[in-house]
């Protein structure tokens, strides 16, 4: 600690003190929240109902629910492979178009069936897909490994895991609905 | 542990005498025992009953290790004495601090679980504070900037970890445990002792917290131990005769805005500790939350939010015992340790994340 060259360069005094009190915490400006723009993507047929159960809640027009239906041929503006998405409503859906405003993508992956080796493929190769192509965009990726009462994952953690910036492992749906809250989707 | 206030004139008894089997008021001479049931009125004629109609509130309090503990709550509903390891190795194993913070608990508690600041703010001291530096493990720290976080549930709350790229096919893993309400744990470096917090609220807006270092196997070194009384690792400098750290906001933290330019310190604010408390006290005293926006790097903040709000709920409305006070939800430990890529943290790390006497702590 160099306290003289602290004493040499004061900023103010008592500058912290007078900031942190309530009286002054009443004074700090209110900024508007912009909508952030959310995708939330399931990747297994177990999280798209997790998931369309979740749109149930109030959320801001710029999230939207969707489920990872089949790769497709390449982007053609990028490198990654496109892929073809369902709405909660069964509309058809692009991930590139979807990633065109997304701040955020948030996968979730069901524990599913431990035994059915396809399913845990299958939600590794569409976790895969959205990860590359938000990894090329730029885009922050979020994952919800919801798994099994007794913590079986059946692949759901690994499906996410290379492929979330961030991963919440839970036995618990509202885990998802907090996040999303917390991130104001 | 009994009320501050005499019951006669609303005295406070830390003025009062330590005198045998109890304390006596130096007022006016009333003397209650360690239940705080009045024992004398001196004022009283010879054989009066008065005092025994005279009680102050009182909690048990046991020592154990380096601290006082007491029980709050309803007296049927007392748990078991504590089992943090800190606690309960011997000693000279463990080293035990407390600071005055002047916010509320929660705001400084969720720094200890908000494991994406410390790349930034403490990037300085990995590789010069004498119980960091040195450990293998820092270099991973220090080689990816751009750690990824995992959150999984744990009977007592949450392990928190953080990884980031290590040998080939292999991640370096950091993880925190969250017990609740209110402890939390970091994870080692090498063969440094451990460290952790308690915070504890004092009321809304202030808070102590109580910080611990020790060494699982062995006694701690006197140079670490200088060390940590000198302020290093996650303790801090007091000013002199208090529990008020000698940085603190009435001196603007001392920060010092050429170290930070020199880059000795990220945010010019000298050691660990007053590096979080100076940032999190410019919070406010109490924070307003809905002005927030969290990130998905906050979700450990996230879910502890959850867990604490569902925990209140379940002891207000049905009476259930919130996770923490099962003596198995302490014995926990930290662990700092790389894996496979393929392998799940929590599940890989289950001996390492519990208190296992006679086995070091899993540090790289």
């Amino acid at each position: 600690m160099r306290q003289s060259d602290g004493q040499r360069h004061p900023t103010l005094l008592n500058s912290c003190a007078m900031a942190a009190t309530s009286g002054e915490a009443r004074f700090r400006i209110e900024y508007p929240f912009l909508p952030r723009d959310s995708r939330i993507v399931a990747v297994d047929a177990k999280a798209a109902e997790a998931v369309c159960r979740a749109r149930a809640r109030h959320w801001s027009g710029s999230a939207h629910f969707l489920t990872f239906v089949a790769p497709t041929p390449r982007d053609p503006n990028g490198t990654a492979p496109d892929a073809a998405l369902r709405t909660c409503d069964g509309a058809e859906a692009l991930l590139s178009k979807e990633l065109a405003d997304a701040d955020v993508v948030v996968m979730v992956a069901g524990a599913g069936d431990a035994k059915a080796g396809n399913a845990k493929a299958g939600n590794a190769k569409a976790a895969a897909v959205i990860g590359r192509a938000c990894a090329e965009r730029g885009i922050m990726t979020a994952g919800v490994a919801l798994v099994e009462a007794d913590g079986r994952a059946g692949g759901a953690v690994v499906a996410l895991r290379p492929h979330a910036m961030v991963l919440v492992v839970s036995k618990d749906e509202e885990d998802l609905i907090e996040l999303l809250t917390a991130l104001r989707a | 542990m009994i009320d501050e206030f005499c019951a006669h004139r609303g005295v406070s008894l830390w003025f009062g005498r330590n005198e045998e089997r109890g304390l006596r008021c130096s007022y006016h001479g009333w003397k209650y025992d360690v239940t705080g049931q009045c024992i004398e009125v001196p004022s009283e004629p010879e054989g009066s009953r008065f005092c025994q109609k005279v009680r102050l509130k009182s909690y048990p309090l046991v020592k154990i290790g380096d601290l006082l503990w007491t029980h709050m709550g309803d007296p049927q509903e007392q748990p078991p004495l504590p089992e943090w390891e800190f606690a309960r190795v011997p000693p000279e194993q463990t080293y035990s601090s407390r600071r005055w913070q002047e916010c509320n608990w929660l705001q400084a508690l969720e720094g200890g679980i908000d494991s994406s600041h410390v790349s930034w703010l403490h990037s300085g001291g990995l590789r010069d504070d004498p119980l960091f530096k040195g450990a293998r493990g820092n270099r991973y720290n220090l080689s990816d900037k751009k750690p990824f976080f995992e959150v999984a549930e744990a009977d007592g709350g949450l392990f928190i970890g953080v990884r980031r790229n290590a040998e080939e096919g292999h991640y370096y893993w950091r993880i925190t445990p969250w017990v609740m309400p209110n402890f939390t744990m970091i994870p080692p470096r090498g063969d440094h002792p451990v460290h952790g917090h308690f915070w504890v609220p004092i009321d809304d807006e202030n808070c102590w917290v109580f910080t611990f270092d020790y060494h699982p196997m062995r006694p701690l070194a006197e140079k670490e131990l200088q060390a940590m009384k000198d302020g290093y690792g996650v303790h801090n400098k007091y000013v002199p005769g208090t529990y008020r750290p000698l940085q603190n906001k009435d001196n603007d933290y001392m920060i010092d805005r050429a170290a930070q330019k020199r880059g000795e310190s990220y945010s010019g604010v000298w050691g660990i500790a007053m590096q979080d408390a100076s940032l999190q006290e410019s919070m406010g005293p109490i924070v307003d939350r809905t002005k927030e926006r969290l990130v998905s790097t906050d979700s450990g903040i996230i879910q502890a939010r959850l867990r604490l709000r569902k925990a209140a709920v379940a002891l207000r409305d049905q009476g259930r015992t919130p996770p923490g006070v099962d003596p198995a939800h302490q014995r926990v430990r930290s662990a700092a340790v790389v894996l496979p890529k393929d392998k799940d943290f929590a599940l890989a790390c289950r001996d390492e994340l519990t208190v296992r006497p006679g086995y070091r702590h899993a540090s790289v």
